[in-house]
């Protein structure tokens, strides 16, 4: 989910384009047959917990689902389980919706805080009938439950509680029929023009975890949490619909009535997302990697084609760099969604095997946006897709790792300091883009904060994202770039298909670094604690200051000896170790490495030279230092950056001044 | 009278360069206000940035994160001086309406413009202009609804395409016919201080009335004139800009801002090329066959130490 942070870099460049029209003919996806099972059991690559067989009917002109689901739950808690909680996510689109009030108040993405209510925005997901495979009807069994803040009117959980339990190891069959309104997106989910983003669309189980139902409410800012299993669902549609969908698709059968229905299977994976548009452009790639091909299909919108080749080379850089540093990608499969002009909020989105991507017609191609968007959102394959975390509780996760391996694939595909912008007047890299977020709200709330307890939608963001990545970058200091690729690595290969904690990251890295990081990890991650180091004095002076000066000859005598003082200041409350480099006019330098415990340090040195410059930090890698301006300090003063801030701010206001005067 | 296109556009030109110390003078009191609204900006970044080793991401090439840092730090050097600049600019802008009478007799009568005579114009004419500038602020403002008006237009074809060029069609050409009427009503108005300080007209509804009819007499050879300076002018400044954000090397201070005053004084010289046009081409084509403004400046009383004898 990074959209929503992409369009800031949008807004701060003017975008420049010439259109380009894009209604190539629309092409039907093509049913292939599902392939001969072989003799032996497949290995599976989860426990699934879940199997998902789903019948769906989508009304494109009334955006509405008609669904019937049958879930086997499978009981491995190791409990018997008599009470079963289910997430109905589309009722958050409701104005008194905990979502909705929480948008009010705080904002999210795509919507800022007093956001008028518009009845188009209006979701829901009703349960017509709830059976149970062996007990019958339990419709009226259903209870609205609110578990995070007791809001009456907040129905995205529903429990049913059984007259008998799941005995451990056994499995228990929902059958649920349901019908879905589709919202005029706001987020994520739902439509614009022609366009169905159907994710979050059918009623799903909740996770047993540390040994209790996990299952949350929908908040402003929170996302997704589910167990493994297998999907399969059949849509119905008209035939002109073009079907992209998170799984491999097994048959199309034509329907007399002029509809089509197309069969999707999809196994390990947690969610099961589609989108449906008769504007679409199908692109078909493919790119093979450790574990054999995998086909990408990226369903464009009318007026982005320009964008096609963007994101096709976006993912490709970042399947090789993820399949070298961090794991294989185990499914044979990708779909890119382009949401169209108007439905940018179903943008910047991940669901296994899918993305939703976002461009405008008029994106520059010094403007990254569509590039960073796909790398993020593929990124999130691996964090939540594959190393399932739980996105209410720990978002920083999945947001925050991604973003961190955003910010290195990034640097490695378009450059370390053209990975954002890449302007001839103007750069950026997409590591100081993630660290700027972090500046805008460093310390109001900790990275491990639960996922709606922020202060707002913004501090949610700029914490989840900017400074986890920001936290990430900098603990390659203290440990090296490549044991943290290898900790990720690790981590990856160990936890994924599971539900790993914060915890199970944090020991994952002080075991392959082999330290002690406790420090850091309470500071950084547990804390809110802003770190700002500075070199508050540097000067020299000559050693036997007290002897007089002669008024004539040479201002400095030879083999003068001066005392150089560097003052080295902690202006704030995070301690972390930092490197002092000090150049001298004769060429020599002095490292110093101070453990940052206290307040201040002095050095001083002895020498016949004088200071030309102190730095903290020469090597620039603790980025999560408030302040890198007063990081060093250079005697001779140099004012090009002032004067060249100067030539821009005074051209402004002059320019401002003719206006006004060409209005009177 | 389409004669008088490339006689008026062209020796507009001339007497803008002919009385260039018009165009100094307003780029001078430009330069200083701009400087002066960017002062604090200017001091406040110089402590953060001249001993700065991180001020080199703002002199090789332009880190933008080095601006967003710097704006979020909490004593930030660069929080917006909008309030001060917008101050400056709006005090230029009176500047300007005071200095308009003198400009445009300068124009009209093809004198020198002494400093004395130059202001005693502008005062003569400047609550004239005030009262103008009136008016001109309830045409704006009514030209202002007009293009709020096509907001929910545009909204409408943005919510019924799923493609989004018929919205940006629709809004390049809302944007074209709005920048059009507001042209349209500049080119008025001045000739309006034109008809004012030419045939010295004290009643400004009568002014506006006379500069309507000579606008609707005369549209296209006016405002062919009005409209060829401001592409010429606009061209200038596009490709002065591409200049110095695309081809100019990022370690130019001195470059750089010779570069954009420059452009500051193609866009001051181009409204005086408009200003110039405007009166010569009244001179030409008025009604009354002006040649001279009506209006002259006081008699200078000189005394003498020479007594004089009526008999010699």
């Amino acid at each position: 989910m990074v959209l929503a942070r992409a369009s800031v870099v949008v807004a701060a460049v003017l975008a420049l384009g010439i259109p380009v029209f894009s209604q190539a003919p629309s092409q039907q996806a093509v049913a292939s047959p599902a392939p001969e099972p072989s003799g032996a059991a497949p290995k599976t690559l989860s426990t699934r917990v879940v199997s998902y067989s789903i019948d769906a009917k989508l009304d494109p002109a009334k955006h509405t689902i008609t669904a019937s689901e049958m879930l086997t739950y499978q009981n491995l808690t190791g409990q018997p389980q008599q009470t079963f909680p289910f997430h109905l996510y589309l009722n958050a689109f409701q104005p008194q919706s905990t979502f909705m009030t929480e948008v009010h108040l705080a904002g999210t993405r795509g919507a800022g805080p007093d956001s008028e209510w518009n009845p188009k925005h209006y979701g829901s997901i009703t349960v017509d009938k709830f059976e149970v495979e062996g007990v019958g009807d339990l419709t009226g069994k259903m209870e609205f439950i609110q578990p995070d803040d007791h809001n009456p009117n907040d129905h995205t959980v529903f429990q049913v509680t059984l007259p008998k339990p799941v005995a451990p190891k056994a499995s228990v069959q929902f059958r649920i029929v349901f019908h879905d309104q589709l919202p005029k997106v706001v987020e994520r989910t739902g439509y614009a023009h022609d366009f169905d983003m159907v994710g979050q669309w059918f009623p799903k189980v909740g996770v047993w975890w540390k040994n209790a139902w996990n299952c949350h409410q929908f908040h402003a800012t929170t996302e997704f949490f589910a167990d493994f299993g297998t999907f399969d669902v059949k849509i119905t549609l008209p035939q002109n619909e073009i079907v992209g969908a998170g799984g491999d698709l097994v048959s199309t059968v034509s329907n007399s009535d002029g509809t089509k229905t197309v069969a999707y299977h999809s196994e390990d994976v947690h969610d099961f997302s589609w989108t449906a548009s008769p504007s679409f452009t199908v692109v078909e790639d493919s790119w093979t990697g450790s574990q054999g091909p995998v086909q990408i299909h990226v369903l464009m919108s009318p007026g982005h084609m320009p964008s096609a080749s963007r994101y096709v080379t976006a993912l490709k850089g970042t399947l090789r760099l993820f399949d070298q540093w961090y794991g294989p990608y185990p499914y044979d499969r990708i779909t890119v969604v382009d949401p169209p002009h108007g439905g940018a909020d179903a943008g910047g989105m991940e669901y296994p095997t899918l993305i939703t991507a976002g461009t405008a017609w008029d994106t520059p191609k010094g403007l990254l946006a569509p590039e960073i968007v796909v790398e993020h959102e593929f990124g999130h394959q691996y964090w939540y897709g594959m190393v399932a975390t739980n996105e209410f509780e720990e978002a920083w996760l999945d947001e925050g790792i991604n973003s961190y391996t955003e910010v290195k694939i990034m640097d490695a595909l378009y450059g370390k300091d053209t990975s954002a912008l890449n302007f001839p007047f103007v750069q950026m890299s997409d590591t100081a883009f993630e660290r700027a977020g972090y500046l805008s709200e460093p310390d109001m709330d900790p990275i491990s904060r639960l996922a709606w307890q922020f202060i707002g939608s913004g501090s949610y963001g700029d914490v989840t994202y900017g400074k986890t990545a920001t936290m990430l970058v900098t603990l390659e200091k203290i440990i090296g770039e490549d044991t943290l690729r290898n900790a990720l690595h690790t981590y990856f290969m160990r936890y994924r298909f599971t539900h790993p904690t914060g915890e199970d990251f944090l020991k994952t890295i002080e075991e392959v670094s082999g330290k002690d990081l406790r420090w850091y990890f309470n500071q950084a991650v547990y804390g809110t604690n802003l770190l700002d180091y500075a070199v508050s004095d540097a000067h020299s002076d000559p050693l036997k200051w007290w002897e007089e000066k002669s008024h004539f000859g040479p201002s400095r005598k030879k083999d003068e000896v001066y005392r150089t003082y560097v003052t080295v200041q902690r202006k704030r409350e995070f301690v972390f170790p930092v490197d002092l480099e000090v150049k001298f006019d004769d060429g020599s330098a002095a490292t110093e490495h101070w453990d940052g415990q206290d307040r201040w340090v002095r050095y001083h040195y002895d020498r016949t030279a004088k200071i030309v410059s102190a730095e903290i930090d020469p090597e620039h890698q603790i980025t999560m230092d408030r302040d890198y301006f007063n990081n060093s300090y250079v005697k001779e003063s140099n004012e090009s950056a002032v004067y060249k801030l100067r030539n821009i701010w005074t051209f402004g206001a002059e320019c401002l001044s003719q206006l006004l005067a060409w209005m009177t | 009278m389409a004669e008088s296109r490339p006689k008026a556009f062209l020796a507009g030109a001339g007497l803008v360069w002919k009385w260039q110390r018009l165009v100094w003078w307003i780029f001078a009191v430009t330069l200083i206000f701009g400087i002066f609204s960017t002062q604090g900006m200017v001091e406040r970044a110089g402590s953060k940035l001249n001993h700065s080793l991180a001020s080199r991401r703002l002199v090789d090439g332009f880190d933008l994160s080095a601006i967003l840092a710097l704006g979020t730090l909490p004593e930030s050097p660069l929080q917006i001086e909008g309030p001060t600049m917008l101050h400056f600019s709006v005090v230029f802008a009176i500047f300007m309406l005071f200095a308009t009478g003198g400009i445009v007799a300068t124009y009209l009568r093809d004198e020198k413009p002494r400093t004395g005579t130059f202001f005693e114009a502008c005062g003569y004419h400047f609550w004239r202009f005030v009262r103008l500038f009136i008016y001109l602020a309830i045409v704006f403002a009514i030209v202002g609804g007009i293009g709020a008006a096509f907001g929910p237009i545009y909204d409408h074809i943005n919510e019924n395409s799923i493609s989004p060029f018929p919205a940006v069609y629709f809004m390049s050409a809302a944007i074209s016919f709005v920048l059009l009427v507001l042209m349209i009503v500049r080119l008025w108005f001045d000739m309006a201080q034109v008809v004012a300080v030419a045939d010295d007209e004290r009643r400004m509804h009568q002014v506006l009335r006379r500069a309507a009819g000579l606008l609707r007499h005369n549209f296209f050879s006016l405002f062919g004139i009005f409209l060829s300076i401001s592409i010429i002018g606009s061209l200038l400044v596009a490709f002065g800009l591409y200049v110095w954000m695309g081809l100019l090397s990022p370690h130019s201070i001195i470059g750089a801002f010779l570069l954009s005053q420059l452009l500051v004084l193609i866009l001051i010289g181009t409204r005086l090329w408009q200003r110039a046009s405007e009166a010569l081409w009244y001179r030409e084509h008025a009604e009354a066959g002006v040649q001279e403004p009506a209006w002259t400046p006081s008699p200078v009383i000189v005394s003498s130490s020479v007594a004089t004898d009526p008999a010699s």
